[in-house]
């Protein structure tokens, strides 16, 4: 019997603001415990949210960079549980009216992921157990996040790894959350079922809480459709539940079936008044969206040329396409500016982190004052491969490397010279290459190369030496 | 309208709080009295009764959302003040032996 | 009915009394009056002395208002920064906030000085003030009897004159109610016209912080200080930036009389209450009949919102950040659940559970959902009925002030009390209890003066006309500070 996998992603991202979602907090990342907090994020009683208005806009720079709807009368709700980190015992959220719908993220393969909802609400606490004791640290409590609700339209491993990557690529680029996951800044819970092929109804789903890092959403995953599979073959029946996954086993276990779920009694949060955001405001919001990263991904390849490997490899890091887009702009060519970054710049970038950062001391100016060199055939790529790296260890500008002089001095009759000299002094070379041996010509380029130190156009030298021997 | 023993347990574990078997033998018929008292509002309507969003009137305008601009948190000693904390976290001891 | 705070304004300002002299006199009147009448739960004098002393300096350096070194009381239930603020709860025990309320701070930099907190029903949940872990604050007009509820602290202070003026909260009658049964003066402002900005909330849509008094002319100064808008509480309004002004201007003015309101309620009432409209009449006031058919849902509407945002909103009592915290248990759950079972008492616990009941799954539609639509309901009734007339007269309460005990056994009785009071929650209106004669047992009778939103100014103004006219009598008692 063959299974189909039928998947849905919530994702958590925390928003980007200054502060809190409902208090003036900042949301910076760790501190000393309890030191980002005030009445308001601790829950004291008699305190009253009020809300973040770059919160709002943020979710909505979410919902338009996802294709979604935006409901411009919105409001927020009580979902109420008790839990230590949850200071209110309730958590401000939104249940029936979120701030976005029915959008979509599109794959590379063309198939589109739909997202049910994008909605609003407040993150927990942090608690930590040690010897006997819960500590309960509430920096945390209170920074805002997004829920982002997909559809069952996953339905392998690969697809969930490739949507939560575009999540994290399209949130990036709109600069609403660097979407760290080992920080917690994304987390997913996985929903998942299995359903027999051609079958029409979803099998029961499992869902997995709280998953921290895309490799294992993919192991968990691929872990629980095993086991779906054999529970239902082995005549039995999944159990809706609750499930954590264990890093170290790579099993899931369950943390709570249906019947002892919550029931989250959601009301309409009374302390905070409906959001009537203005049409306005939506199309303002819109227009200042940046390319999202699909449609740069398709310009790189359709427009600008760049094989599709190579743009692959650029379109992922937003500071990067920022970077190689400026040098366009100033005049350096694509060709030798991408390979320089991809080839050069890369090396000095080894983890995704480097790359997503670019903190290198290279000015778009000087890659492009670098990359125009090449364009002119003035400096040739081995030459400014080395001076790139050098550049982005030591943060001088290319003058430091390569003089006026070198360049300006390597004329067509000077270069003219010292090839007749390298004729000279290969001759054995220069018989072979007249017999036919085409390669034996890389000898004189060596010797081109040696005496220029490196500048030379090898190309400009390739013809020259093939005119002088003719 | 009458509410089960059991109903009652599970309200009393949503609402964390605990009635022994005795209280809830007491609890049940004045608990009953006071939702017959609510249930009021059913014998005068009847009917489906539309979107509870309908009730929401007032709103609040864009302008008049926060600014997102950070005011200075407070101490840990203020916001810790009402227990005796640990190294700036509030403890609960987890297993009292 | 006696202009409490000028009168005492007048002579801080003149300098015949120092503040600090009149909060010694307030003082000794607490401390020898307050532990028969228990209107009072956490003594804050040290506080006091130090406004005084504050309040002092700033009449000398002119820059007194009308309540500069006047003393007055909080409710229980609002935030007084490193001062307790328990609700009269087990389950906030030794509780001090680390912040103001928005009241209390406007309050303070226009030099008031607090003499304390007073009693109240625990979390505001009752009508009688019974439900206090403190005990029952005594009615001083008669001290067999309750003093009403939940602000009962505040009414008795008030009433025996161990305060100049009290702020109370109203949810579904709070103010109004105990300030009939006492008889002085309760003015419940438009929903959102005072910052409810740390009132420890009970039904967050219903709460209304508002003044209660020996004279409408004292609430009028009250409400004036503390009510604006407030950024840190985003469902309050920016109100007038006039001061509000009393003429007891009634001539053409519609008395709105809706019978309704008057359904079940003794004669006697009825009766305090036609004479009074009748001197209205005297006066030039004309009287329309409205009709609010709803008002008969209002109270179990009333009941389903109110306890169920209580259900939601003590929730966050468990223990961990402040407050009583049980001291055997098994587990960080066990932990929770016996601090609220052991720290909330009966009353609270029953509203609580209706609360999570109305909200849980198999019942939300059939009560929760279907009283906010009759709120609407009630709230469109009376906005119809404002089309008719500009305010509208009805008792404050169906009974006087009931012995002391008399809530025990009868619980939905008790409840019924408030059937006079809730509407104007429901409707986020403003309303003012003033006194309306005595009843055969001499007990004060409550009549409430009911505007549309945000018509505060001539609610206190038409109520205006009775304490010009010495229609009003608030109850006079013996003891406490002579002015």
């Amino acid at each position: 019997m063959k299974y189909r996998l039928v998947s849905g992603l919530e994702t958590h991202v925390e928003l980007a603001t200054a502060t809190k979602i409902f208090c003036g907090c900042t949301t910076a990342f760790g501190g000393s415990p309890n030191t980002h907090c005030c009445p308001v994020c601790t829950g004291q009683p008699g305190t009253l949210p009020v809300l973040n208005k770059k919160v709002v806009e943020y979710a909505i720079r979410a919902g338009l960079a996802t294709h979604c709807t935006i409901n411009t009368t919105t409001h927020l709700d009580r979902k109420n549980y008790c839990y230590p980190d949850l200071p209110k015992a309730y958590q401000i959220s939104q249940f029936d009216k979120p701030l976005c719908e029915n959008g979509y993220v599109e794959l590379e393969s063309g198939k589109r992921i739909g997202i049910t909802r994008i909605h609003i609400e407040e993150d927990a606490g942090k608690l930590v157990h040690e010897s006997g004791y819960t500590y309960i640290d509430y920096n945390r409590g209170g920074v805002p996040l997004i829920e982002i609700v997909s559809e069952p339209d996953i339905s392998s491993p690969e697809e969930a790894k490739e949507y939560v990557e575009k999540l994290q690529l399209i949130m990036r680029y709109i600069g609403v959350s660097d979407c760290k996951m080992q920080e917690g800044s994304m987390r997913c819970d996985v929903n998942i079922s299995v359903m027999e092929e051609g079958a029409t109804e979803f099998g029961t789903r499992t869902e997995i809480k709280n998953m921290n890092s895309i490799s294992y959403i993919e192991k968990a995953m691929a872990y629980e459709y095993e086991r779906q599979i054999e529970v239902i073959e082995g005549g039995g029946k999944i159990v809706q539940a609750t499930l954590r996954y264990d890093e170290h086993t790579g099993e899931t276990s369950v943390m709570r079936t249906k019947e002892d779920a919550q029931d989250y009694r959601y009301f309409p949060e009374p302390d905070i008044l409906t959001v009537v955001i203005p049409e306005e405001k939506v199309e303002e919001i819109r227009k200042g969206l940046p390319e999202l990263p699909t449609d740069k991904l398709h310009r790189y390849i359709d427009e600008l040329k760049i094989n599709p490997a190579t743009a692959k490899l650029l379109y992922k890091y937003k500071r990067v396409c920022d970077f190689a887009e400026r040098a366009f702009a100033l005049g350096a060519g694509v060709k030798n500016t991408v390979n320089l970054i991809v080839g050069t710049l890369y090396s000095k970038l080894e983890t995704e982190e480097d790359k997503e950062k670019f903190a290198l001391p290279v000015s778009a100016e000087e890659m492009a004052k670098l990359v125009k060199l090449v364009d002119e055939g003035k400096v040739n790529i081995t030459l400014a491969q080395k001076t790139l790296a050098k550049m982005a260890e030591e943060g001088k500008p290319v003058s430091e490397y390569i003089k006026p002089e070198d360049v300006a001095g390597m004329d067509d009759s000077e270069l003219t010279e010292i090839c007749k000299k390298a004729i000279e002094a290969n001759p054995n070379a220069v018989a072979d290459f007249k017999a036919g041996k085409d390669k034996a010509i890389f000898a004189l380029y060596g010797f081109v190369k040696k005496a220029t130190q490196g500048k030379a156009d090898i190309k400009k030298a390739d013809e020259i030496i093939r005119g002088l021997i003719k | 309208m009458s509410v089960s023993k059991q109903e009652i347990k599970t309200l009393a574990r949503l609402s964390r709080l605990e009635f022994s078997e005795e209280e809830i033998e007491k609890f049940a018929p004045e608990f009953e009295e006071i939702i017959d008292f609510a249930n009021r509002i059913n014998e005068q309507v009847a009917g489906d009764t539309g979107s509870i969003r309908e009730v929401v009137s007032r709103t609040v305008k864009w302008e008049d959302l926060r600014e997102d601009e950070v005011v200075e948190s407070l101490p840990n000693e203020k916001i810790t003040s009402n227990v005796q904390a640990e190294n700036g976290y509030f403890p609960v001891r987890r297993v009292v032996k | 009915m006696r202009k409490v705070i000028s009168t005492l304004s007048e002579k801080l300002q003149s300098g015949e009394i120092t503040s600090v002299q009149l909060t010694e006199k307030y003082i000794s009147a607490i401390e020898a009056q307050n532990p028969r009448l228990n209107a009072y739960v956490h003594l804050t004098f040290d506080e006091a002395r130090a406004n005084a002393q504050a309040a002092d300096k700033m009449i000398k350096e002119g820059k007194a208002t009308a309540l500069t070194g006047v003393p007055f009381t909080l409710k229980d239930n609002i935030a007084t920064d490193g001062l307790f603020t328990t609700c009269c709860s087990k389950i906030l025990q030794g509780f001090k906030p680390y912040y103001d309320a928005t009241v209390w701070a406007k309050l303070k930099a226009q030099g008031a000085v607090l003499l304390g907190k007073t009693n109240m029903d625990e979390f505001a949940m009752g009508s009688t003030g019974e439900t206090s872990v403190y005990g029952a604050p005594l009615n001083p007009v008669d001290n067999t009897r309750v003093t009403g509820g939940s602000s009962g602290g505040g009414a008795a202070a008030v009433c025996a004159n161990l305060a100049a003026y009290a702020l109370g909260s109203d949810t579904g009658g709070s103010i109004r109610q105990p300030a009939s049964f006492c008889g002085v003066v309760g003015f419940k402002p438009t929903y959102g016209a005072v910052s409810r900005y740390g009132l420890l909330a009970y039904g967050s849509s219903l709460d209304q912080i508002g003044p209660m008094t020996q004279s409408v002319t004292d609430a009028a100064i009250v409400y004036d200080a503390i009510r604006g808008e407030d950024k840190a509480d985003g469902t309050s309004v920016p109100t007038s930036a006039q001061k509000t002004v009393l003429k007891g201007d009634i001539k053409g003015l519609k008395i709105g009389i809706s019978e309704e309101y008057f359904d079940g309620v003794p004669t006697e009432i009825k009766g305090a209450i036609d004479n009074m409209i009748s001197a209205y009449e005297k006066g030039g006031a004309q009287v329309v009949r409205v009709s609010i058919p709803a008002l008969k849902l209002a109270l179990s509407v009333y009941y389903i919102i109110a306890c169920a945002e209580a259900s939601s909103n003590l929730g966050r009592y468990d223990g961990i950040r402040y407050g009583y915290r049980a001291s055997n248990y098994t587990s960080v759950d066990d932990m929770i659940t016996k601090t609220r079972t052991e720290g909330f008492g009966k009353e609270v616990k029953k509203r609580i559970m209706l609360g999570t009941y109305v909200l849980s799954s198999g019942y939300f539609d059939a009560y929760y959902k279907k009283a906010c639509l009759l709120r609407k309901t009630v709230e469109s009734q009376m906005a119809e009925a404002f089309e008719k007339c500009d305010v509208l007269f009805a008792p404050t309460a169906p009974n006087t002030a009931f012995k002391q005990g008399y809530s025990g056994g009868n619980a939905v009785e008790t409840y019924l009390s408030d059937v006079c009071t809730v509407p104007v929650n429901i409707a986020g209106l403003p309303a003012i209890s003033i006194p309306c004669g005595k009843d055969k047992n001499g007990l004060p009778i409550g009549m409430q003066i009911i505007g549309k939103k945000f018509s505060d100014a001539l609610v206190l103004d038409t109520a205006y006309f009775a304490e010009l006219n010495g229609l009003s009598k608030t109850a006079e008692v013996e003891g406490g500070v002579k002015l």
